[in-house]
């Protein structure tokens, strides 16, 4: 096995593990560790595939912030971050994954019947990923997405301070808010 | 004179048209408020106007014929342009024109319709009186001479039926005339109906002939009419399958070994005979007419016997030259012509309804005349509409004005017209005596009157002619030999028939002793003596019924004028055509003007028999004359013994012996209850059915099974929205499972495509990196082993086979599905008809 | 030399494995960051992609080998990054409507 091999197979099983905790662990704070893992792994993936920028981008975006992001938000919330495992909705939750996971599964073992062997792998040249073809290529074929998506970050954020802000602009509900929302549900619908 | 109306530019047809239609118009409105006088000149003023009119334009027809050197010559007018219909042959539009056109054969057709129409007009006016509908009458009687003459100058297709619908109105409103008696809208239905049926073989026949000769008028049709005859299989009519399909599957076994197919021509002319079969009354439309009786009698005279009932015969000499291309269809006419006029005859010499006897002499008669046609002898047929039209005219009127006497006396519709109650009656209606004997004479064919000359020409063609296709190449049906004089013996036996009902119902009515002196009286003393010494309706003064009172009257001059025209007619009109090569050809003027009307049709088409054997068709004039004659002779004969020397004893014994037979003779052979118990009962059924079917499938599983279901899907789905996100998602797999498995299966289907001369071709559909493998002779073993990129296969099967083919075909992830595609070329049709 | 078929399985499997924890945990937050492990998935395959084909693509103003599915990546990691942040907004608001972060329990659109 050469290192390439091995290095595939290292990262992959990281990910794998990463993916698996956050789907299977009880606190969210382990699963948003697993999800950091999963990130790093991905990254070394990236590396493997010379996509240097994009590695350092997923680093930087993703662990730095979206992870970071997630765990504020688990410490807000505190110990109400974690919900009880009961066998409530059992059946249409097993029936949407299992049937998923069949899916997936399957066309996995399709697409891997039908390939016809390897997919030429021929070594692209040194510049190739790199911060300077990456740069150039986003601002000269893809200017128009990147303001585009600039604009999308501000209403991202704009949609963000609105929608956490709730009625008054105070961190906790009032009163009034949960009295109302529990008087309806006992209502019935 | 042709300055003022040019040839092809006849603006004299719309006064011809008009008049009728004017006096329609304003009598129908106004008729009401003007008045019974008024009414009546409206009326006989329009008939005489387009009577003379058409005496003109006759002339100037004669005129150009003699000009043109008796070439085919018409006078036509263009009203205005209709309409234009697609669907033709070649695919060009085909104009649909308001245009008449008088030629030799319409221009007969005019004369009779306006000079006859008009005597029954002025008949009407004296018949008709007192009667509280007499505006509305006359105007449905010149309305109906409108839409007659519409339908005889017609110069396409699409006009002649707007005429044929229009005298089938006329006739419903004019049977139904007396419509507070239910018995007489009945009638009126039943006429309509029957009618109907029939027109919906002429719709049938005219869109074929759209469609094969690419035209719909008289001069187009001739012109294409060869398409009709082409062989090939575009010109041929599919009758088993229908049209051509292929019965596959659950249906295979109703596939034929041979398909069943008939030359157009053949189905064109199917299609026109039945319309022309509802019309004219043959079998197995005729039951209208003898119910059409219970309409006023000069209806009966106009409508039923001279003008509306010979339509038929009318459409098969202006389309002959298309009935001739299909000799089998000839002799399906021939048949039906002289298979009526005996069944027809056979009903007659039972009847006691004065009346009735002459709606089924009527049938009879016209059963001749479509022998007459249906032999190719086009001209002898219409001859004898010519003749028919006047002595069945006056036989009619002559009965009604024998009717109008007794009705004086005897105020029941039924009695009224029974001969039994008749007799002697020649003391007192001399005028119709003479003219009723007259006309009597002429349809029992006494040598020398009109009858003999057009009713013998026919048995005479009937026994010689052979119709045969004129184009000799086409491997068409050729009609036994032994039709022509089984078709004459079976014609002369009806003529006997004839001779014998006609003399029966002439010696009961005008000889002998009145037997109706006490009929109806004795009943009548009650009312008498209720009215306490009133006055009957006729203004005559009161008389005591026990005993016989006044005796029966002669009707008006306005009737018995009629009457003396039409019998002067009946005797002599036959001049106009005497047979027999004894009087040279050349003294045969009706032959002689209507040749350029027939000849196209009988120069190929009509042979004489023994292949074509004209000095052997000589030979046996004088036998098959002397064959007529003795019908008319032992009829007549037979009528006289029975009736005048044995005063009717053999006859009422014969009927004592078998009273089964006679009861159904009588009863019309009990055809209408046939068509009882088997058509109407069958409609009446599929009405029961529907009506089942509605209540309980309609409204019981379709409207109330539905609701049901959409509330318990609603109720089902609604278990589905439980608010939460993951459920929604969990659906929304399901949804994605199926699309994966529609992509990633392979789907084998085709298409079959029949690209002509024997060849198939197979087209697979195409998908994503589909692969195929094809099979083409279904043994099991691919044609290559590895699948390929052709989705195609052309196959080329000869006729009567038929071969599996196997598609396998095999998707971008490797799996594989197999299709069976079975192809089958059914065998070549045959046909001779 | 890894085959780019063996980069494709893994992100098959690693979509799989976050599509069945988006479907079956009822933890918001956990779904959330299910829907982080799809979308990396997506990335990792299309990079893998990109590096199989790089030919430069006609009407490229760039002078050199394609960079499109790289580019695609970056695309879906910031707007990833947007989704994110309103994503936990949205938590935080049903935290303070609900005091509860399970999923089965915003059901106020039942029936």
């Amino acid at each position: 096995m050469t290192l390439g091999a091995l290095y595939f197979y290292a990262c992959a099983a990281l990910a794998l593990a990463g993916a698996l905790s956050v789907v299977i662990a009880k606190s969210p704070i382990r699963g948003a560790m697993g999800l950091l893992l999963l990130i790093l792994s991905i990254a070394g993936l990236f590396l493997a595939l010379h996509a240097q920028f994009l590695a350092a981008i997923q680093l930087i975006v993703y662990a730095g912030a979206i992870v970071v992001l997630f765990l504020f938000v688990i410490m807000l919330l505190g110990p109400s971050a974690s919900t009880p495992h009961d066998r409530r909705g059992i059946f249409a939750r097993t029936l949407g994954g299992g049937l998923f996971g069949l899916l997936g599964l399957g066309s996995i073992w399709a697409v891997v019947r039908a390939s016809t062997g390897h997919m030429s792998m021929r070594l692209p040249e040194p510049a190739y990923g790199g911060i300077d073809a990456f740069g150039s290529v986003l601002f000269a074929d893809a200017l128009v997405p990147f303001e585009l998506s600039s604009a999308l970050l501000m209403v991202a954020v704009v949609g963000a301070l609105a929608v956490a802000r709730g009625r008054q602009g105070l961190a906790s509900p009032s009163k009034g808010e949960s009295d109302i929302i529990r008087e309806s549900r006992e209502e019935g619908p | 004179m042709f300055s003022l109306f040019p040839v092809n530019d006849y603006a004299l047809i719309a006064v011809i048209l008009g008049m009728p239609l004017l006096g329609a118009f304003v009598n129908g409105i106004w008729g009401k408020r003007l008045g019974d006088a008024a009414v009546k000149l409206m009326a006989l003023t329009a008939m005489a106007v387009s009577f003379l009119a058409a005496l003109v334009a006759f002339v100037m027809l004669a005129d150009a014929v003699g000009a043109e050197k008796n070439e085919h010559v018409k006078l036509t007018w263009m009203a205005w342009e209709w309409m234009h219909t697609s669907g033709g042959y070649g695919g060009s539009s085909i104009p649909i024109d308001v245009k008449f056109s008088i030629d030799a054969l319409s221009g007969v057709m005019m004369l009779i319709i306006t000079g006859v129409g008009f005597l029954i007009h002025l008949y009407a006016s004296s018949y008709m009186e007192g009667d509280p509908g007499y505006a509305r009458f006359f105007a449905y009687l010149n309305l109906f001479v409108f839409s007659m003459l519409v339908l005889v100058l017609a110069d396409n297709l699409p006009l002649l039926f707007v005429g044929w619908e229009g005298v089938g109105l006329c006739s419903y409103l004019l049977i139904g005339f007396w419509y507070e008696n239910a018995a007489n809208a009945a009638a009126g239905k039943k006429a309509f109906i029957a009618n109907r049926i029939g027109d919906f073989g002429l719709l049938c026949g005219m869109f074929l002939l759209a469609h094969y000769t690419d035209s719909l008028d008289w001069n187009g049709i001739a012109h294409g009419a060869r398409n009709l005859i082409l062989p090939g299989e575009a010109f041929r009519v599919y009758v088993w399958p229908l049209g051509n399909g292929q019965y596959t599957g659950l249906l295979h076994f109703l596939q034929p070994a041979h398909p069943l197919t008939v030359s157009a021509a053949t189905a064109v002319g199917l299609a026109l005979l039945l319309g022309c079969t509802g019309k004219s009354a043959q079998i197995p439309l005729y039951v209208w007419l003898p119910d059409a009786m219970a309409g006023p009698t000069p209806v009966s005279a106009l409508i039923h016997a001279a003008t509306m009932v010979t339509a038929g015969i009318y459409l098969i000499c202006r389309l002959s030259f298309v009935f001739v291309l299909s000799p089998f269809v000839m002799m399906v006419i021939a048949i039906v012509g002289a298979s009526t006029a005996l069944l027809a005859a056979t009903i007659a010499v039972v009847q006691n309804d004065i009346k009735k006897v002459l709606a089924y002499s009527t049938v009879s008669q016209l059963g001749f005349m479509f022998l007459g046609v249906g032999v190719g002898a086009f001209t002898a047929g219409f001859f004898h509409v010519f003749t028919h039209a006047f002595f069945k005219a006056c036989l009619f009127l002559g009965a009604g004005s024998v009717i109008h006497a007794m009705h004086a006396r005897i105020h029941d519709d039924v009695d009224a017209q029974d001969i039994r109650k008749m007799g002697g009656l020649r003391k007192w209606l001399p005028w119709t005596h003479i003219t009723f004997a007259a006309a009597t004479a002429a349809i029992i064919g006494l040598p020398f009157t009109s009858g003999f000359f057009s009713k013998d020409e026919i048995l005479y063609r009937a026994f010689v002619d052979h119709t045969v296709s004129p184009v000799t190449a086409a491997h068409s049906f050729v009609p036994p030999g032994w039709i022509g004089p089984l078709l004459f013996w079976i014609a002369v036996l009806a003529a006997t028939l004839t001779s014998f009902y006609m003399c029966r119902v002439y010696i009961l009515t005008f000889w002998g002793d009145f037997k109706g002196w006490t009929v109806g009286r004795p009943s009548l003393l009650a009312t008498q003596e209720a009215e306490h010494g009133g006055h009957d309706d006729h203004g005559h003064h009161h008389d005591d019924l026990t005993t016989p009172g006044y005796p029966p009257h002669e009707s008006a001059w306005q009737m018995t004028v009629p009457l003396m025209v039409l019998g002067l007619f009946s005797l002599f009109a036959g001049f106009l055509n005497p047979g027999f090569h004894l009087l040279k050809p050349e003294n045969k003027p009706m032959d002689h003007w209507l040749e350029p009307v027939f000849k196209e049709a009988s120069e190929h088409a009509v042979l004489f028999g023994h292949g074509n054997d004209e000095a052997w068709a000589e030979h046996m004039e004088w036998p098959l004359a002397a064959c007529g004659f003795l019908a008319f002779a032992i009829g007549s004969a037979l009528a006289y013994y029975v009736y005048v020397r044995k005063n009717g004893e053999p006859t009422k014994r014969l009927a004592e012996a078998a009273p089964g037979l006679y009861q159904l003779v009588l009863d019309k052979w009990r055809v209408d209850e046939l068509y009882d118990a088997t058509v109407l009962a069958a409609v009446d059924s599929l009405a029961d059915t529907s009506a089942v079917v509605d209540r309980t499938i309609v409204d019981g599983i379709l409207a109330r099974l539905t609701s049901m279901i959409v509330a318990a899907s609603g109720t089902v789905l609604r278990a589905l929205q439980t608010g939460v996100v993951q459920v929604y998602a969990a659906t929304m797999v399901v949804g994605i499972a199926f699309i994966a498995w529609f992509f990633a299966a392979p789907h084998a289907s085709y298409t079959l495509t029949d690209s002509g001369n024997d060849d198939y071709v197979v087209t697979a559909a195409p998908g994503v990196g589909y692969g195929y493998r094809w099979d083409s002779d279904g043994d099991g073993t691919p044609d290559k082993p590895s699948f390929g990129a052709d989705s195609t296969l052309k196959l080329h099967l000869a006729p009567g086979k038929d071969v599996t083919v196997n598609l396998e075909v095999k998707n971008a992830f490797g799996l594989v599905k197999k299709a069976a595609i079975h192809v089958a070329r059914p065998n070549a049709p045959v046909s001779q008809l | 030399m890894i085959p780019a078929e063996s980069y494709v399985v893994l992100s098959a499997l690693l979509f799989v494995i976050g599509g069945i924890g988006f479907l079956v945990r009822r933890n918001v937050l956990v779904t959330l960051m299910s829907i982080e492990i799809m979308l990396n998935a997506a990335n990792l395959a299309l990079v893998a992609f990109n590096r199989v084909r790089f030919d430069p693509s006609a009407g490229q103003a760039f002078q050199g080998p394609s960079h499109t599915g790289q580019l695609f990546a970056f695309f879906i990691i910031g707007a990833e990054a947007a989704e994110v942040a309103v994503g936990l907004a949205i938590v935080l608001s049903l935290y303070r409507l609900r005091q509860t972060v399970r999923s089965d329990e915003a059901d106020l659109l039942r029936n």
